[in-house]
């Protein structure tokens, strides 16, 4: 079981899948909104969420790839 | 004399904010930044009126040594790479709190060679998230646009405090137990990652 972190307007919330080891940012964006528009990640309630809601949106892969996180650039900090 | 040596790489919103926080290290902070005060920096920078116009870097060393009796040390120069080495020598932790991606590249470079560990501290363009990141696990993101303002105004100044103080906390911990921990920092949690 792996781990989908997604970040939207400064929230996080898990999503526990079966890992693809072929899927791609794009694959992983898409399917980010599918699931949280369904509904299905605990603390992001987003029913109308756009299909290009996570457009730009960058994709980690840590510990050997157990655990994705889906988040917003972070081009700042001074 | 002290030992340690913890040098911060621009001193905006995040670096000055995060080095204020380090005041009680015994330690030496170092700053790292061309850039000069402005007014529109007051909201969301650890900087007040009486800086404006100074160099960052200076205005920050003379604030820390007149509002807290802690000595530091300035460098208000661009940070290029004919300086790195000069800047970050015998640097115990490279603090990255620079805005762009190709001075965060120089430093991550500079670290790798020189075997310094490198914290790097950084936020969305909206004020909503921010990640504290060892250099292992970092890797720069582009600006949209080029030159890309942000944090101007003091919207986003819970944000940036909550995310100083993670950066503090990560340099603290290193420095005191030689832990890396990295974390994700939104709106209303600092989630350990």
């Amino acid at each position: 079981m792996a781990i989908l972190n997604i970040t939207y307007q400064g929230l996080s919330a898990d999503y526990g899948f079966e890992l693809d080891a072929n899927l791609s940012d794009a694959d992983v964006r898409r399917v980010a909104v599918e699931i949280v528009r369904a509904g299905n990640v605990p603390g992001l309630n987003l029913p109308h969420l756009g299909d290009d809601a996570f457009a730009g949106f960058v994709v980690d892969r840590l510990q050997g790839g157990q655990r994705i996180y889906l988040r917003p650039k972070v081009p700042f900090g001074a | 004399m002290r030992e340690q040596r913890v040098v911060f790489c621009g001193v905006g919103a995040l670096g000055s904010s995060a080095a204020v926080l380090c005041r009680n290290l015994d330690a030496t902070l170092v700053f790292v930044d061309f850039d000069r005060v402005e007014s529109k920096n007051l909201l969301s920078q650890a900087y007040v009126k009486q800086s404006v116009g100074k160099n960052k870097a200076e205005a920050l060393k003379a604030q820390l040594l007149n509002f807290h009796g802690v000595k530091a040390e300035s460098f208000g120069v661009r940070l290029t790479t004919d300086n790195v080495a000069t800047l970050c020598a015998k640097a115990s932790l490279l603090v990255d709190c620079f805005d762009n991606a190709a001075s965060r590249q120089l430093l991550s470079e500079y670290s790798r060679k020189a075997n310094v560990p490198l914290l790097h501290a950084a936020v969305s363009g909206d004020g909503t998230f921010g990640l504290v990141r060892w250099d292992e696990r970092f890797k720069p993101d582009a600006e949209d646009v080029a030159g890309q303002a942000t944090c101007e105004g003091g919207e986003h100044l819970p944000l940036i405090g909550l995310l100083s103080a993670t950066v503090a906390r990560a340099i603290q911990d290193f420095l005191k137990a030689g832990v890396q921990r990295d974390s994700m920092v939104g709106l209303a949690a600092v989630t350990p990652t």
